[in-house]
C-alpha cells in the first residue's frame, strides 16, 4: 500500500511536468499565430482595415430640369426624403424588407418588386427602396435605425412634372437603372430616361457623378465625410415647346382620343405635340404600382401610345394635296382642265364612290380641294398613275421618319406598287400578287394602306407653307433648322395649291369655312374623314362593349394647315381618332390653337 | 487569519489583479464610445468576484469534498429540466428562470464536474476499467444534455476538464491514446448530429472568406483588427476596427481583437505572460498541496482557464471555429468574472491548507 501510495506520487509528479511543459508551449504557439498576423501579414490587414473605414461613396447628380419656350417648368426637381438600403450590411432582409414595408404601407407586388431589385442590385451599393417620402413618413423608421442595419434614410431629389397628363409623350418619364443600365456604367441608384424628351435627351439632363470618401462604420452608418468632388448636375432643357399652345390644343380636344402638332414653319421647332389621353407621368415612382401600369397598358385608348409620332393613320383627304401636288408636276391635262363627278366613278367590277352621293358637278383641281371631291381625284390618279403619287409622298416627307429626336417613331406607309405586292405575297394571298388601278384611286384620297403620323401631316403642311423645304422637326428651342431634303416643286404649281387650301377656310363652300373663316389668322387646311373599316366581328372576340365598337366605327377626322396665310408662321395637324369629319370636329381644334398664338402675338406686340 | 495571510500565493494573487487592471482598460477601449456603463457594471463585477474569492479563502477544502456529491446532483437535476421548463435564447435552450436569476445549469456543471472528479480521484487513480467508468459516466451524461442545448463551448470545456483531471489522476497513456483514436474516428458521427449553424462554424474556420458577410463576418473582422494593431499597436483608443463597430461582440468573446489592435503584439505578450503565470502558479500550488484532493482541484481550475484561453483567442484569431468561450478577466460578463474568481478563491484556499504542511504521499508526509 505505501509503495503503492509512493508509486501516485511519482506519477503525479510526471504527469505535473506535462502540464508544466504544456501550458507555455500552447499560449506559445498562440501568441506565434498572433504575431504572423501582426508582422507578416500587418501590411495587407491595416490595408484592409483602412478600407474597411473608408468608402468612396458615389454622389448623385441633380437631373437638368426641362422648361417650355416661355420657362414654365415642364420636369422640374422637388426635394423629399427616400428610403435606401445597403444589401451586404443588412443583417435579416426578409425581416428588415416586412419592418419597413409596414411602415411604408407597401404593397405585395412593391415588396415583390423591391425583394427583385435587390437580388438584382450589387450588396455594396445603396438601393433605392421607396422616395417621394414626407417627413412624417419616414420619421419612424429614422428613429429605428439603429434596429435596421444597412438602411438609410436621406434627403433627395425626385423629379415632379407639373403638367403630367398634358405632356407625358412628348417629356416622358425616367425610372431606376436596370441590369441594361448598370453594365452601361450606371448606378442602380440613379433615374434614368427611359421615353420622351427625357430619354432622347438623356446624357444632356443627366449630369455626372461626383464622389466623396466617408468614414463608416460596419453598420454602414457615416461618420464624417473627408474628400469630395462635386457632381455636375445636369444642364438645364429649355424647349420649343409652348405649354400654353398644347394646354389650348388639350381643352379644344377634350375628352377626345386623338393627336395635336404644331410646327414653326420656318424653322420646323415643334410648338405643340400632344396626344391624348396622356397618363399621369408622376406616377412613375421607385417602380410604377404595376396595377396602374396594367390598367394603362390595358386600356382600349392605348394612353401609352404617342398618338403624334408612333401611330400612323389614313390621311384622308388631306392626302389628296400631295395627289394635286403630283398631277401638277406630271404636267397631267387634268390638273390644269376639269371633269365632271356624278358622284361616283365607274370601274370595271365596282363603283368608286364620291363623299358627296349627289356629285359635284364640273370639278376643276382647286374647286376639287376645296371641295374634297373624290372623283376628281380618282381621275387625276388614273392619268398620273401610282408611281407619281408615291414619289410625291416620298418627296414631301410621307413614309420617312421625320427625325424628331423621340425614338421609336413610326414611318406611316407610302404603297409603292412593289412593297405592296410583296406584302401581299407575305400574306399569302394569291389574288392580291397584282397592283388594281383602283388601288390607285383609293390611295389618291388617302385612303387604303397609305398611312402618315400626325407629325408628318403637321410637317407636310410646314413644306407646304415654306416653299417646299422638309425640315426636322425640333424639340430643344434656339437649335440650327435642320433641312431634310427640298421637294422639287414648281413654285406656280405650289402657289395653287397653296390658294386651294386657303380656299377651303376662305370660300363658304370650303369644308373648313365654318370653323375657321373667323379665325384669329387667315388660314390655309385641308380637312380629312378617314373611313375606318372593320369587321365588328373581331371587336365583339377583342372583348370590346357594343359602345366601344360602335364608336370604333366612327370615321378619323383630319384637319392639316397652315398660317397666317400671307406670311406664313405656323403648320398644324389635328388627328381626332374616330372623330367623326375633318371639318366640323377637327378644324375647329386648330381654330383654337391659332387663338392663342394670335393673342400671343399680339401680346408680344402691344408689349414692345 | 493570519494562516490565510500567509499561506496566500501572493504571486498569484497579483497576477489576478494585473489581469483585471488589463481587462478593465480594454473593456474601456471597447465600450468608450457606446455604452460607458458596461464598465462600472464590469467593475462592479470584480467587486463582487473578488469578494467570493476571498470568501472561499476561508472555508475549508474538506466542505467542497462533502458537497461535491449533492452538489453535483442539484447540477444534473437542473441540467435535465433545462430541456422540459427552460427558456430559449438565440436559438439555444440553455437558461433556467428561477424567478429571481436567470441560471444557466450547464455553468454550475463546469464546477460541479471538476469537483466531483477531483473528489473521485483524491482517493484512487485512473488506473482501473471501474474507477475510469465511473468518471467517464460522471462526464459524459452531462456532456450529452449540454451538447443538446446546443451549447458546443460548454461541452468542450467539461470534457477538456475531465480529460486534464484524468491524466492528472494517472490514467494510463495508452488508453488516453485510444481515446483520441476513437474520438478522432467518431468526428464523421458528431458532424451527422450538428446543428447547421455549427457546421457552419466549422466551415467557415476552413474559409472565412466563403461566407464573409454571414458567418465568417465576425472572423474576418477580428483578424483584420488584430492583423492591422502591428506589433506596435494603433494606441490606446485608436483603433479603427472597434471604434467604428466593425468589430462584432467587441466587449465580450472578441475583446482580445481590441487589446490586439490598439495594444499590439507587446499588449498580446503581455496578456499571455500574465496567463502563463496564472497557470503555471496554480501548477506549483497542485504541486505542494497538502491533499490530493487539493491538487487535482488545481488541476481542474487551472484546466479550464486554459481552454477559456486557448478557445477564445484562437477562435479571434481565426483558427478554431466560433465557440462563445469568454476571455478570463478580460471579456465582459458578471457570471464568467464572479466564478472565475471564486475558482481562484478554491485553488488559493489549497494553497492556504498546504502553508507548512508537506505535500501529500511525499516522503515524510504527515498524512501518508
Amino acid at each position: 500500500m505505501h509503495k503503492n501510495e509512493l508509486e501516485s506520487r511519482q506519477r503525479f509528479d510526471m504527469r505535473m511536468l506535462f502540464f508544466y511543459a504544456a501550458t507555455p508551449i500552447l499560449l506559445g504557439l498562440l501568441g506565434l499565430h498572433v504575431l504572423q498576423l501582426q508582422w507578416l501579414e500587418h501590411e495587407k490587414l491595416a490595408l484592409q482595415a483602412d478600407h474597411n473605414r473608408l468608402n468612396i461613396v458615389p454622389v448623385l447628380p441633380v437631373r437638368g430640369e426641362i422648361v417650355d419656350r416661355q420657362g414654365k417648368g415642364l420636369a422640374v426637381n422637388r426635394i423629399a426624403y427616400q428610403v435606401q438600403l445597403i444589401p451586404e450590411r443588412v443583417k435579416d432582409l426578409d425581416v428588415t424588407l416586412k419592418m419597413l414595408s409596414g411602415m411604408l404601407h407597401w404593397s405585395p407586388a412593391k415588396l415583390a418588386y423591391i425583394h427583385k431589385r435587390i437580388k438584382h442590385s450589387r450588396p455594396d451599393r445603396p438601393v433605392l427602396l421607396d422616395d417621394k417620402l414626407q417627413w412624417l413618413q419616414v420619421s419612424p423608421i429614422a428613429a429605428r435605425l439603429h434596429h435596421l442595419p444597412g438602411v438609410d434614410v436621406e434627403a433627395g431629389s425626385f423629379r415632379q412634372y407639373p403638367y403630367a397628363g398634358l405632356t407625358s409623350h412628348l417629356i416622358g418619364y425616367l425610372s431606376l437603372a436596370r441590369k441594361t443600365d448598370t453594365d452601361d456604367g450606371y448606378l442602380a441608384n440613379e433615374f434614368i430616361g427611359r421615353t420622351g424628351v427625357e430619354r432622347s435627351y438623356e446624357s444632356l439632363l443627366h449630369g455626372s457623378l461626383g464622389y466623396q470618401q466617408e468614414e463608416v462604420d460596419a453598420h454602414g452608418r457615416r461618420i464624417s465625410v473627408s474628400k469630395r468632388t462635386s457632381p455636375a448636375m445636369g444642364q438645364q432643357l429649355r424647349l420649343a415647346l409652348d405649354v400654353e399652345v398644347q394646354q389650348a390644343a388639350s381643352d379644344a380636344l377634350g375628352d377626345r382620343t386623338g393627336s395635336v402638332v404644331v410646327l414653326d414653319v420656318r424653322t420646323g421647332e415643334v410648338i405643340t405635340l400632344l396626344s391624348k389621353p396622356g397618363y399621369d407621368t408622376n406616377r412613375f415612382i421607385t417602380g410604377l404600382e404595376s396595377e396602374q401600369w396594367q390598367e394603362w397598358l390595358n386600356n382600349v385608348e392605348k394612353p401609352l401610345l404617342n398618338r403624334a409620332t408612333q401611330a400612323a393613320y389614313p390621311p384622308a383627304s388631306t392626302f389628296k394635296v400631295v395627289t394635286g401636288l403630283a398631277g401638277l408636276k406630271a404636267g397631267s391635262h387634268l390638273a390644269n382642265g376639269h371633269t365632271t363627278c356624278p358622284g361616283y366613278l365607274e370601274l370595271a367590277d365596282r363603283n368608286l364612290r364620291c363623299w358627296k352621293r349627289t356629285g359635284h358637278g364640273q370639278v376643276a383641281l382647286d374647286y376639287a380641294v376645296i371641295q374634297s371631291c373624290d372623283v376628281y381625284f380618282y381621275k387625276l390618279a388614273d392619268q398620273i398613275g401610282m408611281a407619281a403619287i408615291s414619289e410625291a409622298a416620298l418627296e414631301w416627307g410621307l413614309g420617312e421618319r421625320t427625325g424628331i429626336d423621340l425614338p421609336p417613331e413610326a414611318r406611316g406607309t407610302v404603297p409603292t406598287q412593289r412593297p405592296y405586292m410583296m406584302e401581299a405575297m407575305k400574306n399569302n394571298s394569291s389574288k392580291r400578287d397584282k397592283w388594281f388601278r383602283g388601288e390607285t384611286m383609293i390611295a389618291a384620297i388617302g385612303q387604303g394602306t397609305l398611312t402618315a403620323t400626325p407629325l408628318q401631316m403637321a410637317r407636310l403642311a410646314a413644306s407646304v407653307a415654306n416653299g417646299g423645304r422638309v425640315l426636322k422637326p425640333l424639340l430643344q428651342a434656339g437649335d440650327e433648322p435642320v433641312l431634310m431634303h427640298q421637294a422639287q416643286v414648281d413654285p406656280k404649281h405650289l402657289k395653287t395649291i397653296q390658294a386651294a387650301m386657303r380656299g377651303v377656310v376662305e370660300k363658304p363652300y370650303g369644308t373648313a369655312y365654318r370653323a375657321l373663316a373667323h379665325a384669329a389668322w387667315p388660314v390655309a387646311g385641308k380637312t380629312g374623314t378617314a373611313q375606318v373599316i372593320k369587321m365588328s366581328q373581331d371587336d365583339e372576340k377583342k372583348g370590346y362593349t357594343p359602345e366601344q365598337i360602335s364608336r370604333r366605327h366612327q370615321d378619323h377626322a383630319w384637319f392639316m394647315g397652315y398660317a397666317p396665310y400671307e406670311n406664313p408662321q405656323v403648320a398644324i395637324a389635328v388627328f381626332v381618332e374616330h372623330g367623326g369629319h375633318g371639318g366640323s370636329d377637327a378644324a375647329p381644334v386648330a381654330a383654337a390653337v391659332i387663338e392663342v398664338l394670335a393673342a400671343q402675338q399680339q401680346r408680344q406686340e402691344a408689349g414692345q | 487569519m493570519i494562516r490565510v495571510l500567509r499561506g496566500m500565493d501572493w504571486i498569484l494573487l497579483a497576477a489576478i489583479i494585473s489581469l483585471a487592471g488589463l481587462g478593465l482598460v480594454t473593456l474601456y477601449a471597447a465600450v468608450h464610445q457606446g455604452d460607458t456603463g458596461l464598465w462600472q457594471k464590469q467593475f462592479t463585477f470584480w467587486g463582487i468576484g473578488f469578494g467570493a474569492f476571498l470568501v472561499l479563502c476561508f472555508v475549508p477544502l474538506r466542505l467542497f469534498g462533502l458537497i461535491s456529491w449533492p452538489f453535483y446532483a442539484v447540477a444534473l437535476l437542473l441540467l435535465i429540466l433545462v430541456p422540459l421548463v427552460g427558456d430559449v435564447q438565440m436559438g439555444a435552450r440553455r437558461w433556467l428562470n428561477l424567478g429571481i436569476v436567470n441560471l444557466q445549469p450547464s455553468e454550475l456543471m463546469k464546477w460541479a464536474l471538476m469537483l466531483i472528479l477531483a473528489s473521485w480521484f483524491a482517493t484512487r487513480e485512473a488506473r482501473s476499467i471501474r474507477d475510469l467508468a465511473v468518471a467517464l459516466l460522471l462526464a459524459v451524461v452531462p456532456a450529452a444534455l449540454i451538447v443538446n442545448q446546443p451549447d458546443l463551448g460548454t461541452t468542450l470545456v467539461l470534457l477538456f476538464a475531465a480529460t486534464s483531471l484524468l491524466i492528472a489522476a494517472g490514467l494510463p497513456w495508452r488508453w488516453f491514446g485510444l481515446a483520441v483514436i476513437a474520438a478522432l474516428a467518431s468526428l464523421p458521427a458528431l458532424w451527422h448530429f450538428m446543428h447547421d449553424y455549427q457546421k457552419q462554424r466549422v466551415l467557415t474556420l476552413l474559409d472565412p472568406q466563403s461566407d464573409p458577410l454571414g458567418a465568417g463576418y465576425h472572423v474576418i473582422q477580428s483578424t483584420i483588427a488584430i492583423g492591422s494593431g502591428g506589433l506596435m499597436g494603433k494606441g490606446f483608443l485608436q483603433g479603427t476596427q472597434g471604434r467604428l463597430h466593425f468589430l462584432p461582440e467587441q466587449h465580450t468573446d472578441f475583446i482580445f481583437a481590441v487589446l490586439a489592435e490598439e495594444g499590439g503584439f507587446i499588449a498580446v505578450v503581455v496578456l499571455l505572460l500574465l496567463y502563463i503565470i496564472l497557470i503555471t502558479r496554480m501548477l506549483v500550488i497542485s504541486n505542494r498541496a497538502s491533499s490530493r484532493f487539493g491538487s487535482l482541484i488545481c488541476i481542474g481550475v487551472a484546466s479550464i482557464f486554459m481552454l477559456y484561453i486557448t478557445v477564445n483567442i484562437g477562435m479571434v484569431s481565426g483558427i478554431f471555429p466560433v465557440v462563445g468561450l469568454p476571455l478570463p478577466f478580460i471579456s465582459y460578463g458578471g457570471s464568467a468574472m464572479v466564478t472565475m474568481l471564486a475558482a481562484l478563491g478554491l485553488v488559493m484556499r489549497v494553497s492556504i491548507e498546504s502553508r507548512d504542511r508537506i505535500p501529500w504521499q511525499r516522503p515524510g508526509s504527515s498524512l501518508a
